[in-house]
């Protein structure tokens, strides 16, 4: 079976995930609705299948970074589905007469005419509807533009991220002893460690803030939370007296964690790629694999799970490990 | 006697008669004999042995030797200076008995550290009687990362320890961390840091260690029979091909296979016996042997005769 798709993979560059993202969101509201209503031609499954009760999710976040990671998803969970609908259509492709492009943009009003087949990941510049070709089986190669790695699709795992590590300046100087005796949840002990050790329990994080003002902020799940964790100790510290600021708050480590669910041969993956990976099993039962680029610390273990750590963004996490899913592939345990 | 020929790269003198020959070096009578006719070539070649025979019982201080010991060319920088020796006469003493010319310093600073590591590195070798060539490579390793100075904030016992390592690695033999720290002054995990900041900047790697690296020495620190101890490697080896036991340290899959081999023989020992061996807690032992416990009679070699049959083996 000829996969019909392109896949994007994780690596691709920046203008390739910009020019989908505008393409996107044109496809997002301009597809659906019309090709509905084209009568007795069968449709083949725009963005958004019918039936299955998905509207097109508005973007919530105010991370710019993360519209691109919740698209990136998006695709990734239509792929799936394309690909169940794809064996679906199949079947039925004997008796319907498609018209194929092959792209899909065309967004514009008058392409509800002509029902495209969804192709996510394509960028050639779109051929006129008009100039689709009469007699496509829907085994016709499309042609990749992206090269892709034969059999790779995108995983389908995303990482969770499990901590985050940021820091931020509050811009003046503190004094710990204050703070210790006055604030809540607040442990200082200068003889072991010269900073106060605060807590809050929403979002439940950790601070060490320091008496020349500036704060370490761990334990958050998400950017957000690790931003609006540290403006509330920074609140904290601002109530109980110091003139406090909120400058350059930055996240310096990001944490994340997923499961491949099959079990791998970490002797096998450090004899290939030794001069990445490290697997010592008197030391650590884990193999520490340092990806040059992104530049991230991946342990993987013999169960399949894999912890991802060293990030500073996000989608250094998810390319990181769209690069070692079929890595890890290649060496699954097979008994 | 004829030494061994030397083949010469400029060969200054040749067999007028057989130019092609290689000439044999006759040192007791200092001459160069062509081989295909017996003509002597060359003639009193200077002798290069030693010039005095030392026994250790004579009187040390009087050693007629001129040349002093030999040379570590590779590793010291060159040991050419010489040293002003100890007065003997009466004169080179002062009134209260200390000699009078004290400088026996400082005769290669920029090397002292090293050959205060080597002597530690011949010193931890010996504890666990390791031969001269690893010695040597280990030696060999620690100048490398001597020059290099990307360690050079770390303890020098604990870059020695894991050149140590490394060396054993290398050769084929290796040790484990464990047994390394027995010898060593350094904490396993100061020494497991050491070895990746040298792997990573001598640019090297090592094999991955098996369990069949340790099944000799475990075996014959237990004084267990050959037989046992082929059982135990084919167990071992067995039970990593059948993935019995993902994960675990090839070091506990080891022990577990010789806790297994030994309790099926007529010697059985006991798992604090083994653990204490091996440098592994004997609950590790219990729970790699959990895991092949299931598949033991898979497990054993086929011309295995068993002191106790494999069903009535203890169950933990």
């Amino acid at each position: 079976m000829v996969p019909v798709f392109a896949h994007l993979t994780c690596s691709s560059t920046s203008q390739v995930l910009q020019t989908l993202d505008t393409s996107q969101s044109n496809r997002l509201f301009s597809n659906c609705p019309q090709g509905a209503m084209t009568p007795g031609i069968p449709i083949f499954s725009p963005m958004m299948p019918y039936g299955t009760g998905l509207t097109p999710q508005p973007i919530q976040n105010t991370n710019s970074l993360s519209i691109l990671e919740e698209q990136q998803r998006q695709q990734q969970q239509q792929q799936q589905q394309q690909q169940q609908q794809q064996q679906q259509q199949q079947q039925q492709a004997a008796v319907a007469a498609v018209q194929q492009s092959t792209s899909q943009q065309a967004t514009q009003g008058p392409s509800g005419q002509t029902p495209q087949l969804f192709h996510s990941q394509t960028l050639t510049t779109a051929p006129l509807p008009g100039t689709t070709p009469l007699y496509p089986s829907p085994m016709t190669p499309m042609t990749p533009i992206t090269p892709a790695t034969p059999a790779s699709e995108s995983s389908g795992i995303v990482p969770q991220l499990q901590n985050i590590v940021s820091t931020v300046n509050l811009g003046c100087k503190l004094d710990l002893k204050t703070i210790a005796l006055r604030a809540r949840n607040a442990e200082y002990n200068p003889k072991r460690f010269a900073a106060v050790i605060m807590r809050i329990r929403e979002p439940r994080t950790t601070a060490l803030i320091f008496s020349s003002g500036k704060m370490v902020c761990t334990g958050a799940k998400s950017e957000e939370q690790s931003r609006l964790a540290a403006r509330k100790y920074a609140r904290v510290v601002q109530k109980l007296g110091f003139p406090a600021k909120f400058l350059d708050f930055k996240i310096q480590n990001m944490v994340g964690s997923c499961d491949v669910k099959f079990p791998i041969r970490l002797e096998g993956l450090v004899l290939t790629h030794q001069q990445f990976s490290s697997y010592e099993p008197e030391l650590f039962p884990g193999l520490i694999y340092r990806m040059i680029k992104p530049r991230i610390v991946l342990l993987i273990f013999v169960s399949g799970k894999v912890v991802l750590t060293g990030a500073k963004v996000r989608a250094e996490i998810y390319e990181a490990f769209e690069n070692i899913y079929p890595i890890l592939k290649g060496f699954r345990k097979t008994t | 006697m004829a030494s061994t020929s030397r083949l010469d790269a400029l060969p200054r003198v040749t067999c007028p008669n057989h130019p092609d020959a290689i000439l044999v070096e006759d040192y007791r009578a200092g001459d160069m004999i062509c081989p295909e006719c017996g003509l002597v070539v060359g003639d009193r070649v200077i002798d290069v042995g030693s010039e005095w025979r030392t026994f250790s019982n004579d009187k040390a201080t009087k050693d007629p030797s001129r040349v002093g010991d030999s040379q570590n060319p590779l590793l010291s920088d060159g040991d050419l200076s010489t040293m002003i020796g100890k007065g003997t006469g009466a004169a080179s003493f002062d009134e209260f008995g200390n000699s009078k010319y004290q400088n026996r310093r400082t005769m290669s600073s920029s090397d002292r550290a090293m050959m205060n590591a080597f002597k530690e590195i011949t010193t931890m070798a010996d504890r666990i009687n390791l031969p001269r060539n690893i010695v040597d490579r280990t030696n060999n390793l620690f100048k490398q990362v001597y020059e290099q100075k990307s360690l050079k904030g770390r303890a020098n016992d604990a870059i020695a320890s894991a050149c140590l390592y490394i060396a054993c690695r290398q050769e084929g033999v290796p040790r484990t961390f464990k047994e390394i720290c027995a010898v060593s002054r350094i904490s396993k995990k100061e020494i497991g840091r050491c070895f990746k900041l040298i792997l990573k900047a001598l640019e090297t790697s090592v094999d991955l260690i098996t369990t069949g690296d340790f099944m000799s020495r475990f075996c014959s620190n237990l004084c267990l029979p050959k037989q046992v101890q082929m059982a135990a490697t084919h167990i071992a080896r067995k039970a990593v091909e059948l993935d019995l036991v993902p994960g675990r340290s090839p070091i506990s899959v080891a022990e577990a296979a010789i806790y297994m081999a030994s309790q099926a023989s007529a010697e059985k020992r006991t798992q604090k016996e083994i653990g204490d061996i091996a440098g592994v807690a004997d609950v590790t032992i219990r729970q790699s042997y959990r895991l092949i416990y299931p598949r033991a009679p898979d497990l054993f070699p086929t011309d295995f005769k068993f002191d106790t049959p494999v069903d009535k083996l203890p169950q933990l």
